[in-house]
């Protein structure tokens, strides 16, 4: 398994940074208090006052916690929580509820609708600390259990359940707002008689080395899946066609440039297939990997080591193989 | 307010933490305007708006290391929230009161 945080690993994309801690109390007294208490904390605090603006900052910012208090004018800290939990995209964060009750029932409700922790005020400057370093520990862990689950273990790219559910998403925000996307089907050429004839030890140094030339050329936003054996595949938002193509020349070159120590004479070559939006009208993730798909057939039956793009003229063909 | 004020000084026990110095200060600087929100509530017969009053300092008090002011806060909340005899809940006011203008660095 490369899940093991070298720096071109998905999973140290955000890492680095410092992690967001939001309050959600109408005191100013907890906004003071927190404010030189979590000073020596690795964290940046945002605060606000009342739930409604906490919904919107939680939006926002996605902060890694939530210090969320319960009496408050307007909506409360339970129908905040709620609707936290109800939220797609504020579901996973975690709440600790930091309230002035300290009764069974409200322990009891806040728990039940997702906080991970309820800490009573007054509190205890040593506890509340330990108790937010507690909840940042374990929902950074989910993180990466929930990361791990979807990444490939010989490449460290993202693996074909990743890809379903990223390519249902990127075409559904495509189809939302207009913007371009390409999606790219690579397999590479020969494999089969690659692994027969020098080890599958020696089909894995390819398999990963071609990941790492994908991960060196594609930006934060664009997504390299291992879709399986040894295809691959590319979700390129905001990107057209022609961007595409010269995004997989490089790749394309660098692979053949490649040098193979443990098979010096025998070079790789790989083979794309490309679709965009102009190449197909809908919005349907099935049809589109069949689109990408024909583009790669009809990309081995030119000759392979070239770039087809659907429904066009193939690119780069170069001096046609047995095979 | 009705109670011959003490003269002890409730003190902070947070008073030597140089963290927590300034935090201290401004939450004493400003006792005074908690007093009068206090004495409005209460001769407005605004029990609602005493009880979140009484909430907060149970609440922030002891942060501030002045947790006997938190305690008697407290008395306070609970006493309006159980709807206690009114002179009960005047009584718990007034040690609020009392206590409040003792806070001290
Ligand atoms: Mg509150």
């Amino acid at each position: 398994m490369r899940l093991d945080g070298s720096s071109d690993h998905p999973l140290t994309v955000e890492d680095e940074r410092t992690p967001k801690l939001l309050l959600i109390d109408d005191s100013m007294d907890i906004h003071r208090l927190l404010k030189v208490r979590l000073k020596d904390e690795r964290l940046e605090l945002i605060s606000c006052d009342n739930g409604a603006e906490g919904l919107e900052h939680a939006r926002r910012h996605a902060p890694d916690l939530i210090l969320l208090d319960l009496n408050m004018p307007g909506m409360d800290g339970f129908e905040v929580l709620q609707r936290l939990k109800s939220a797609d995209d504020t579901v996973g964060i975690p709440v600790i509820v930091l309230s002035g009750s300290d009764e069974v029932n409200d322990k009891v409700r806040g728990l039940e609708l997702g906080a991970v922790d309820y800490i009573c005020k007054p509190f205890d400057v040593a506890e509340l600390r330990a108790r937010v370093r507690s909840a940042m520990r374990i929902s950074h862990l989910m993180d990466l259990l929930a990361r791990r689950a979807q990444i490939d273990g010989l490449t460290g790219l993202w693996n074909r359940q990743f890809f379903d559910e990223r390519l249902a998403g990127e075409l559904a925000a495509s189809s939302r707002d207009g913007s371009s996307l390409s999606l790219v089907l690579c397999d590479l050429d020969h494999f089969k008689s690659l692994n027969d004839q020098f080890g599958h030890a020696a089909g894995d140094d390819v398999l990963q080395a071609f990941a790492k030339i994908l991960q060196r050329n594609l930006r934060r936003s664009d997504f390299a899946c291992r879709y399986g054996g040894e295809e691959f595949a590319l979700i390129l938002p905001g990107t057209d066609s022609r961007q595409a193509m010269g995004l997989l020349e490089r790749i394309r070159d660098e692979i053949n440039r490649h040098a193979w120590p443990r098979h010096p004479k025998r070079g790789i070559t790989v083979s794309f297939g490309v679709c965009d939006r102009a190449r197909d009208g809908g919005f349907d993730p099935v049809q589109w990997i069949e689109t990408a798909d024909s583009a790669l057939y009809a990309a081995k039956h030119n000759g392979r080591d070239q770039i087809q793009l659907a429904g066009g003229a193939p690119r780069s063909a170069s001096l046609p193989q047995a095979g | 307010m009705a109670q011959e004020p003490n003269a002890d000084p409730v003190r902070s026990e947070f008073s030597d933490d140089p963290d927590m110095r300034e935090l201290v200060e401004v939450f004493v600087d400003e006792m005074p305007d908690r007093i009068e929100a206090i004495q409005n509530t209460w001769s407005e017969q605004d029990l609602e708006g005493l009880r979140q009053i009484a909430h907060q300092l149970k609440g922030a008090s002891g942060g501030y290391g002045f947790s006997p002011l938190g305690d008697v806060a407290m008395e306070l909340e609970y006493s309006i929230r159980e709807t206690a005899e009114i002179d009960e809940i005047r009584q718990h006011v007034d040690e609020l009161v009392d206590m409040c203008n003792r806070v001290s660095l």
